[in-house]
């Protein structure tokens, strides 16, 4: 497991995440499932280190990431929601500063990334669209050769075409050898690019497994990932 | 950290904290409340906070490859280094009065404090409270400012007032001194007021480090 989350707990006056533990394999896309609400953003904040769980240990290649952040950092790309940083400086500007924080920074990667995305280095964040913020996050995450890409709801609010070209990139970079976890609530963001499904429900991990063994556990005959999904957080019984 | 550093000056900072460090040179200004120069530049870095906050600065350094209290670090260099601006333009002021211009009738006749090295030390204690009561105040939270702010701006003008009053009070005139007057005076009170900055920042600096280490982003 390039990545592990082990008993992960934190709890909110109005919320608790309970015993949240899972593994990433590499080169593997994972696609983070669950209501508004259920714990998705918890978790991955707790996975960057901007939430401090109560409980639990995450480790990043095999090093825990408490007392490793820096170097972990390194190694791993993230979007914590839309690009909201900055919003009124030039995205050359940004990249300026950014770069320097990175050992493993490729300018021909970034410069690579940034025709394939279209990206204007001239405009402010505050000038592109929802699915231009998500695809200026990847190419800071890819242009310093992320190994493991943690996303909060990329495709959260972006149009179906847009959706379809992010989802597309997670599967190139996949091909690459490149971790992806994405978080979504869109069911067919799932059935599009994700080799694993975690579904975390009201703050537990509910299930969690390849999506061939997932749909085979869990869905009913003639019934659509989205019909199963629906259904299992609808509260019947499932486990 | 020098990096750090470099995304405060170029990315976080608003452009009112450079534009506020010629306040330093108000100790050049006679019959004014010169220690205010002080609060001015503490109220230009306090627009970088206000700047960073609007910007997501700290969930954005908190994502960068670096620790967590790097990120704290980090702020505090960019506000000493502003104040340590401001501070070099007050000494320079101070240098002019107690030399080229310390018979000047204009500085003679000066109802209020004298630019001195008294003067240097309380605004190196306007700094420090600075440091101490609002940016470790703002570490706190990691987003409120406005609290921390009043709580700074009281401190300062008290200790504005404070040290407008001191040289009246019998016995304690030569902390109004002019010139090279009262050299040993000048250089301690100067020396303990750059003590004191020191002593209130290092200690905001740890405590924020260990607030911000605690604070979910």
């Amino acid at each position: 497991m390039i990545v592990e989350v082990c008993g992960l707990g934190k709890r909110y006056p109005a919320f608790e995440l309970k015993d949240v533990s899972f593994g990433l394999e590499s080169g593997r896309i994972t696609g983070f499932i669950g209501r508004n609400g259920a714990g998705k953003t918890t978790t991955i904040r707790s996975m960057l280190n901007l939430v401090h769980p109560d409980c639990g240990e995450i480790r990043f290649f095999g090093r825990p990431l408490a007392g490793h952040e820096t170097e972990v950092k390194q190694r791993i790309g993230y979007q914590a929601g839309t690009v909201s940083w900055y919003p009124r400086k030039k995205i050359r500007d940004i990249v300026r500063i950014v770069k320097r924080f990175y050992k493993t920074w490729d300018d021909a990667a970034y410069h690579r990334y940034l025709d394939r995305f279209s990206i204007d280095e001239g405009k402010t964040p505050l000038e592109l669209s929802e699915g231009m913020k998500v695809k200026l996050s990847l190419l800071l995450a890819l242009s310093h050769r992320s190994e493991v890409l943690i996303l909060d709801e990329p495709t959260s609010g972006l149009d179906p075409f847009s959706r379809q070209e992010i989802l597309e990139i997670f599967t190139a970079l996949k091909s690459t050898g490149v971790t992806v976890l994405f978080s979504t609530h869109i069911i067919s963001d799932l059935e599009k690019c994700a080799d694993d499904i975690l579904y975390i429900s009201r703050g537990k991990i509910a299930a969690a497994a390849p999506k061939e063994d997932f749909i085979r556990r869990y869905s009913r005959d003639g019934e659509t990932l989205e019909d199963t999904m629906l259904r299992l957080e609808g509260g019947t019984a499932y486990a | 950290m020098r990096d750090l550093l470099r995304k405060e000056l170029f990315l976080s900072a608003s452009v009112l904290s450079y534009l506020f460090i010629p306040f330093g040179l108000l100790f050049l200004v006679p019959g004014y409340p010169i220690l205010c120069s002080a609060f001015f530049v503490s109220l230009g870095l306090f627009q970088s906070f206000q700047n960073a906050r609007e910007a997501n600065d700290l969930v954005f350094s908190a994502l960068l490859p670096v620790a967590k209290a790097d990120v704290v670090r980090g702020k505090y260099r960019f506000v000493c280094l502003i104040e340590a601006c401001a501070f070099l333009l007050m000494a320079v002021s101070v240098l002019l009065r107690m030399t080229v211009f310390s018979e000047a009738a204009v500085y003679r006749g000066n109802a209020l404090m004298n630019a001195n090295g008294f003067a240097l030390g309380s605004a190196c204690v306007i700094f420090g409270l600075f440091n101490r009561i609002f940016v470790g105040g703002f570490f706190k939270t990691g987003y409120r400012l406005g609290r921390p702010f009043v709580g700074f701006i009281i401190a300062a003008f008290l200790t504005i007032g404070i040290a407008e009053t001191l040289h009246h009070v019998p016995g304690l005139e030569m902390l109004n001194a002019f010139g090279m007057d009262h050299p040993a005076v000048q250089l301690s009170a100067a020396a303990a007021g750059m003590i004191v900055f020191l002593l209130l920042t290092a200690a905001s600096c740890r405590k924020a480090c260990e607030d911000f280490e605690r604070i979910d982003l």
